[in-house]
């Protein structure tokens, strides 16, 4: 099980990703709607692992992860994309992030990913 | 309107139809539950929201880089409470009653992946990335708001379709110069040697001859010292920015160029835009789709 912090503009993909976190056993411990949000309640729970949209106002995900990943190098993040967002996911991937998953995806997809992430 | 400005308006509204049926079909995938009607070019003079359904919500989402454009997807406010609550796996609504918080959210963000695989598809023909603004939503109770609120521009389409037996349509907003692109890339995409090229001069002898192919991400040197006392978890660099092309080989040769990209199964795919010895452009036939590779992308170092 692990603690997670769940980062979406839209309060659906939260709910949505935190259902799918909940019935894989997981614990959020924490939301946030944008990435200034995120790298607040990221160093106020320093979370096991974070799931990270990457479109989102005021700070996008990719400005999020570059900042939670100086702090911790070791942070476990996966990336939530829309399609067609490759160049922004191979960024992603390159400043830290273990995995990425795809919107609109299904609960199995997101707890394969963090079982990956936390392998 | 000219037949080829009417011909690439035509492609840009069935191709996003398309992009947003299949989005719609996974949010509601029993049969019947989305239907997709009749795709048409606006005729100037006629806003593409006249005559739309009231109570509505519309969610708009502008194409902001690689083209421009605005894209609202109107639906009624039954229409809306059922997709959000099909979304949700929720017993679908039987009356108009306001949207909550999260049924709005749930419309946008059924909007934003919506217009996310309009992008995409937008960015295979036009071969170059289309990025997309946050959704907006809005409230109609009057249809002449729905008028006033988005400025007409010279070329629009609207698809009609029906989610959850709810009357939608999307209405894209599109400027001359998302026009004048499309144009361009359809008639590169009509030239010369897409016949040709697939009949091509190989033997049938040869064809079912299987090969290795890979794809290379990129490169690097380093002595034996190094390599042998790399720790698990070291980083190493590659000669290749994330915004290059990788090369694709058939054994040791290199024959194109293209670009990683993601599928809608979340699998790594290239799209190729160069065969080396072909006419360098973006119409080549195989550029079109995402062609997957049977073995996936390979690191070499040398």
């Amino acid at each position: 099980m692990a603690r997670v912090l769940v980062v979406d503009d839209a309060a659906f993909m939260r709910k949505m990703v935190t259902d799918a976190l909940t019935k894989g056993g997981h614990d959020v411990i924490g939301e946030a709607g944008n990435g200034t949000e995120a790298v607040d309640r990221w160093q106020e729970l320093r979370p096991d692992l974070t799931t990270l949209d990457i479109t989102m106002p005021e700070k996008d995900g990719l400005a999020a992860l570059k900042e939670i990943i100086s702090i911790d190098p070791a942070a476990r993040v996966i990336m939530c994309s829309a399609l067609g967002q490759e160049s922004k996911v191979l960024e992603s991937i390159k400043l830290g992030a273990k995995d990425f998953v795809v919107k609109p995806f299904q609960a199995d997809r997101v707890l394969d990913a963090v079982s990956k992430a936390l392998a | 309107m000219s037949a080829s400005a009417e011909q690439s308006l035509m492609q840009i509204g069935e191709s996003t139809a398309e992009a947003v049926m299949g989005v719609l079909q996974i949010f509601c995938p029993d049969e019947g539950q989305i239907t997709k009607g009749l795709v048409a070019a606006v005729p100037n003079g006629t806003h593409p929201m006249e005559g739309i359904p009231t109570p509505s919500v519309a969610s708009s989402v502008s194409f902001v880089d690689g083209v421009t454009g605005g894209n609202v997807f109107v639906m009624t406010t039954l229409g809306a409470r059922r997709l959000a609550a099909a979304m949700m796996g929720e017993a679908l609504p039987e009356d108009d009653a306001e949207l909550t918080e999260l049924d709005e959210s749930a419309v946008g963000e059924a909007m934003n992946q919506m217009m996310s695989a309009a992008a995409m598809a937008a960015t295979k023909v036009l071969g170059k990335e289309v990025e997309i603004s946050i959704p907006e939503i809005r409230r109609f109770d009057d249809p002449a708001q729905a008028l006033e609120a988005y400025d007409p521009t010279p070329y629009a389409v609207t698809a009609q379709f029906s989610i959850l037996g709810q009357p939608c349509r999307l209405c894209l907003f599109v400027p001359n110069a998302f026009i004048v692109r499309m144009n361009r890339a359809l008639s590169e995409m009509t030239t010369e040697y897409a016949s040709d090229y697939t009949d091509g001069p190989l033997s049938a002898l040869v064809r079912d001859v299987p090969l290795r192919l890979w794809a290379e991400l990129g490169r690097v040197r380093m002595p034996l010292s190094r390599l042998v006392g790399l720790p698990p978890g070291a980083v190493v660099e590659l000669d290749h920015e994330v915004d290059e092309p990788i090369d694709l080989y058939v054994d040791d040769m290199c024959f194109a160029q293209g670009r990683l990209v993601v599928t809608d199964d979340s699998e790594w795919a290239v799209r190729i835009e160069k065969v080396h010895g072909l006419p360098e452009t973006a119409s080549h036939p195989l550029s079109t789709t995402p062609q997957s590779l049977t073995a996936g992308p390979t690191t070499q170092g040398d």
